[in-house]
C-alpha cells in the first residue's frame, strides 16, 4: 500500500503509472465541466465516470463515505436556499404549498442544477487527493517549472499539517492523562478546551520551525543560492505517450464542451429529458 | 500616539539591528499553512453552513495572528491554508480559489492596523485589544460581504434571498472565533515569538 | 597549507534574549581525520558549539559573538551562503525535527541536490549511502513513519550523502532505544573505518563512543574543562565525576582498581582490558 493524499492505494494500481503532471491537469480541468453543464442527467454521467475512475484504480470506495454527510449538507443548504428561502415569485410555476410557503418547479429545478454541479466537482477533488501523493504535487509543480521555494512551501505544508495533527494527538493525551475529557460537555466547554489545544500547538510550531530551520540550513539549503538543482523528483516521473495522450483527451473534451454548449447549445436546461420529466411529474401532481 | 510610545514599539528596528529574510520565514509560513490546514479543516468539518462557510471557523487564529506576528508570510499562510482545508472539507476547488481575495483582507487587516497604529500584539493596553477587534471584525465583514455574493452568487450555488444566512454565518463565524483565540493566543504567546528571530517587525523581515 | 579541520580561538557567543555566555572564552583544536568525543552536562554549551561550527550560530540565531571559529582555515561568517555545508555535515539528536521531504528517497537526495551535483553522481551517493546505514527496503515510505531507528539512520545518511569532510553529530541516539543505538554507533564505526572522515561526536552514552573517538573532551560552562587522548581522559576520573559525568561501569571498574592501588597503569576501556586488570589485581593479592 501507498500512501496518498486522503489514505491508501494498493500497489498495483494503474494510476502510479499516470504522470504528476496530468492528474492536476485533470483536477483543474474537469473541476471546470460541471459548471458548463446545466442538464443533470450528463453531470450524472459525470459522478458515475468519476467513480469508474475511482474503481479502476482501486480507490476503496469507503473514502466517499467521508464526504456524505458533506454531500447531504450542501444538499440541503442548496434545497432550502433555494426553495424555502427562495423568496415569493408569481412569475414561477407552484408544485405545492407546505405551512404557506410556496415551493416553485423552477426552484427545485435549480437547486438540482446546482447540486449536480457541485457533486463532480467534489468528487474529482476526492479523486485527486485519494490518488496522488504528497510529493507527486511537488514533481507536477517542478515539472511546471514554478520555483523551488514555493513547491518546497508546499510540500513543507503538507508535512506540517501531519506534524500538528501528531502534535495534537499528542497535546490531547497529554491533557486526558490529567484528567481532561471533552467526551459528553457542553459546546462552550469543548471550545474552552480547543483553545488550551491552541496554545502548546502553536508554541510546538514554534520549536519546531526554529528546528525544521536549522535542519534545512545544515543541509546547504538556502532559497536565495545560485546552486541550479538537478531536480531529481522529476528523474522519478518520465512523461510517456499514454500520458500525453490522457492531456490530449482532457483538454479535447474540454474544448467539445464549450462548442457543444456555446456552438451547438447542448447540456442547456431545456436539454435536459430528466428535468423535463420531473417538471411534468411535478407540476402534473399540483395541477392534480 | 506618541513619538516615545514609537521607539519602545516592538515594531521598530533599532539602530544597528540587523534583520533579514531567512530560511526560517520559508518554514514558518509553511508551517502555518500546516497548523492552518488542520484547524481550519476542523472548522469546516465540525460546523459547517457549506461551500466553506461556517459558524464558527477555528482558522481565523491562524489567518489573522500569524500576519500580526510574521507579516507578510502570515499572509502568504492566511490566503492559501484555506485552500487546503476547504478541499478536504468537499468545497469545491474554484469556489476555494475564488475566497482567496476575502482570505487575503481578513489576514491582512488586523496585521495592518497593529502595525500602522502602533499596537503591541502582547496586548499590554486596553486600546491593543481594541484595535484588534474592530480589525477582526472590519474584515471578517468585507469577507462575510465578498464571499456569498461575488463567490456563492457568482457561482449559482445560492440565492438572493439565501445570502443574509450565509453573510452572517461567515461573519460570526469568524468573529466569535477570533474572540475566542486571538486574544488569548496573542496574550499567551506573543512574548515568546517576538524573541524568535522568525519574528517580522515589518513586513518581510 | 594545512589546516585544522577545527579551529576556535578565544570564542564567546551570548545569546540576544539569553541570561549568560553559552560559550565562554572557548578553544578548541581538531585535527583533519581526528574524532573527537564531546562530554558535559545540559547547558555546558555542547550544542551552541557545535552550531557555531556548523554556521547555524551565527547565521540562525541573533546574539554577540567574539573570537574566531574557523573550519578549515576559513572562518565561518567568510564562508559563502550554503558553503560551509558542504564541508560540514551536522546530524541532530531528533531525527524527526531534521526531516525535509515526504519519501526517505527524497530525504537522502535533498542535501545533494542543494549541492548542485549531477543525476549521475546523486544516484552513486544515494547507493552508497543506502547500503552503508541499510535503507534500501524503505526508499519509497515517508520518514515519519518508520521506527525511531531507521529514522535516525536516514538523518545520518542523508547528511553523509553529502559527502562532508567533517561530520558532526549532536546526541544522534537520544532518542533510541539500546539495539537501535547500538546499529546507528555500527554506521559510524563502518564509516570511520572506510573513509578519512573528521568527526565531532557529542554522546552521553560513553561505552559506544569510547571505541570509536581518539580525543575525548569536556566541556562545562561553556569552557573546555578537561581534554585528552580517550585512555588518559580517564585517568581522572574524580573530576569528571565533578562534572556529572558517569564513566562507563568498565572505566569506573578500572578506576577503582587502580585508585585502591590493586593495579598501575592506565584505565581500561573494554571488558577485555578491565578483565585482564582484574586478573592481575587478583594475581598480585
Amino acid at each position: 500500500m501507498k500512501k496518498t493524499l486522503l489514505g491508501y492505494m494498493p500497489d498495483e494500481s494503474f494510476i502510479y503509472h499516470v504522470h504528476p503532471s496530468v492528474k492536476v491537469l485533470f483536477l483543474l480541468v474537469v473541476s471546470l465541466f460541471p459548471m458548463f453543464i446545466s442538464a443533470v442527467e450528463w453531470n450524472a454521467a459525470l459522478i458515475l465516470f468519476l467513480i469508474f475512475l475511482l474503481v479502476v484504480s482501486r480507490v476503496s470506495l469507503r473514502i466517499i463515505k467521508i464526504y456524505i454527510p458533506v454531500a447531504i449538507s450542501m444538499g440541503t443548504i442548496i434545497l432550502l436556499s433555494y426553495t424555502v428561502l427562495g423568496g415569493r415569485h408569481p412569475e414561477f410555476s407552484i408544485v405545492g404549498s407546505p405551512l404557506g410557503v410556496p415551493i416553485y418547479w423552477e426552484r427545485i429545478r435549480d437547486a438540482l442544477v446546482v447540486y449536480f454541479r457541485i457533486l463532480p466537482m467534489i468528487l474529482t477533488m476526492v479523486f485527486f487527493l485519494s490518488t496522488t501523493r504528497e510529493r507527486e504535487i511537488v514533481a507536477a509543480f517542478r515539472a511546471a517549472r514554478i520555483p523551488f521555494v514555493v513547491t518546497y512551501m508546499i510540500a513543507m505544508s503538507m508535512r506540517a499539517a501531519g506534524m500538528v495533527l501528531e502534535d495534537f494527538r499528542i497535546v490531547r493525551q497529554a491533557e486526558q492523562a490529567r484528567g481532561f475529557d471533552t467526551k459528553g460537555k457542553s459546546l462552550p466547554y469543548k471550545i474552552r478546551k480547543y483553545v488550551a489545544y491552541m496554545i502548546p500547538l502553536f508554541a510546538l510550531s514554534l520549536r519546531r520551525a526554529e528546528e525544521f530551520t536549522n535542519a534545512l540550513v545544515a543541509r546547504g539549503y538556502s532559497f536565495r543560492s545560485n546552486v541550479k538543482r538537478p531536480d531529481y523528483i522529476l528523474s522519478r516521473y518520465r512523461f510517456r505517450w499514454w500520458d500525453a495522450l490522457a492531456c490530449l483527451v482532457i483538454m479535447a473534451g474540454f474544448a467539445a464542451l464549450l462548442a457543444a454548449r456555446y456552438g451547438y447549445g447542448k447540456f442547456t436546461l431545456e436539454d435536459s429529458i430528466f428535468l423535463d420529466w420531473l417538471g411534468g411529474r411535478l407540476l402534473s401532481g399540483a395541477a392534480a | 500616539m506618541s513619538e516615545t510610545n514609537k521607539e519602545d514599539s516592538v515594531w521598530t528596528v533599532l539602530e544597528g539591528e540587523r534583520r533579514s529574510v531567512g530560511v526560517i520565514h520559508i518554514v514558518i509560513t509553511a508551517l502555518l499553512i500546516g497548523i492552518g490546514f488542520v484547524v481550519g479543516a476542523f472548522g469546516s468539518i465540525s460546523f459547517p453552513l457549506g461551500f466553506g462557510v461556517n459558524f464558527f471557523w477555528t482558522g481565523i487564529a491562524v489567518q489573522q495572528i500569524g500576519p500580526i506576528w510574521f507579516g507578510g508570510w502570515g499572509i502568504i499562510a492566511g490566503v492559501i491554508f484555506p485552500f487546503f482545508s476547504n478541499a478536504i472539507a468537499g468545497t469545491p476547488f474554484y469556489v476555494s480559489l475564488a475566497y482567496i481575495p476575502a482570505n487575503f483582507v481578513q489576514a491582512f487587516l488586523p496585521a495592518f492596523a497593529m502595525k500602522k497604529l502602533n499596537c503591541d500584539p502582547r496586548l499590554k493596553k486596553g486600546r491593543d485589544y481594541l484595535v484588534l477587534f474592530v480589525a477582526m471584525v472590519v474584515s471578517s465583514a468585507f469577507g462575510a460581504i465578498y464571499s456569498p455574493l461575488v463567490v456563492l452568487k457568482g457561482f449559482g450555488l445560492l440565492t438572493v434571498e439565501s445570502l443574509p444566512l450565509f453573510m452572517w454565518g461567515w461573519f460570526g463565524g469568524n468573529v466569535v472565533a477570533g474572540v475566542v483565540f486571538n486574544f488569548v493566543l496573542l496574550k499567551a504567546l506573543s512574548g515568546v515569538v517576538i524573541k524568535t528571530p522568525a519574528f517580522v517587525k515589518k513586513w518581510w523581515s | 597549507m594545512n589546516h585544522h579541520a577545527v579551529e576556535i580561538i578565544d570564542y564567546t557567543w551570548k545569546y540576544l534574549h539569553g541570561t549568560g555566555e553559552a560559550v565562554s572564552g572557548l578553544n578548541l583544536t581538531v585535527e583533519a581525520g581526528e574524532c573527537i568525543g564531546l562530554i558535559g552536562s545540559n547547558g555546558s554549551g555542547k550544542t551552541t558549539l557545535v552550531n557555531s561550527i556548523d554556521g547555524l550560530i551565527p547565521g540562525q540565531y541573533h546574539g554577540i559573538k567574539t573570537g574566531e571559529v574557523r573550519v578549515f582555515g576559513t572562518e565561518v561568517e567568510e564562508y559563502k551562503r550554503g558553503e560551509l555545508q558542504r564541508e560540514v555535515g551536522l546530524v541532530f539528536s531528533d531525527p524527526e525535527a531534521q526531516f525535509t521531504a515526504m519519501t526517505v528517497e527524497d530525504e537522502l537526495v535533498f542535501g545533494m541536490e542543494n549541492l548542485g551535483l549531477s543525476l549521475k553522481e546523486i544516484q552513486v551517493r544515494l547507493d552508497w549511502a543506502c547500503e552503508l546505514a541499510d535503507l534500501g527496503s524503505m526508499l519509497e515510505k515517508p520518514p515519519y513513519e518508520i521506527s525511531g531507528g531507521q529514522k535516525q539512520r536516514v538523518a545520518l545518511a542523508a547528511v553523509l550523502a553529502m559527502q562532508p569532510k567533517l561530520l558532526i553529530l549532536d546526541e544522534p541516539t537520544a532518542m533510541l532505544d539500546p539495539i537501535s543505538r547500538a546499529r546507528v554507533f555500527d554506521v559510524l564505526a563502518r564509516l570511520r573505518k572506510e573513509r578519512d572522515i573528521t568527526m565531532i561526536l557529542i554522546e552521553h552514552t560513553l561505552e559506544h563512543i569510547i571505541p570509536l573517538v581518539d580525543r575525548m573532551v569536556l566541556l562545562g560552562e561553556g569552557k573546555v574543562l578537561h581534554q585528552a587522548p580517550t585512555r588518559e581522559f580517564f585517568d581522572d576520573l574524580t573530576l569528571l565525576r565533578e562534572q556529572g559525568v558517569l564513566p562507563p561501569s568498565v572505566v569506573g571498574f578500572s578506576g577503582w582498581l587502580r585508585e585502591s592501588g590493586r593495579v598501575d597503569g592506565p584505565s581500561a576501556l573494554s571488558i577485555e582490558e578491565a578483565a585482564d586488570q582484574a586478573r592481575q589485581a587478583r594475581g598480585g593479592e
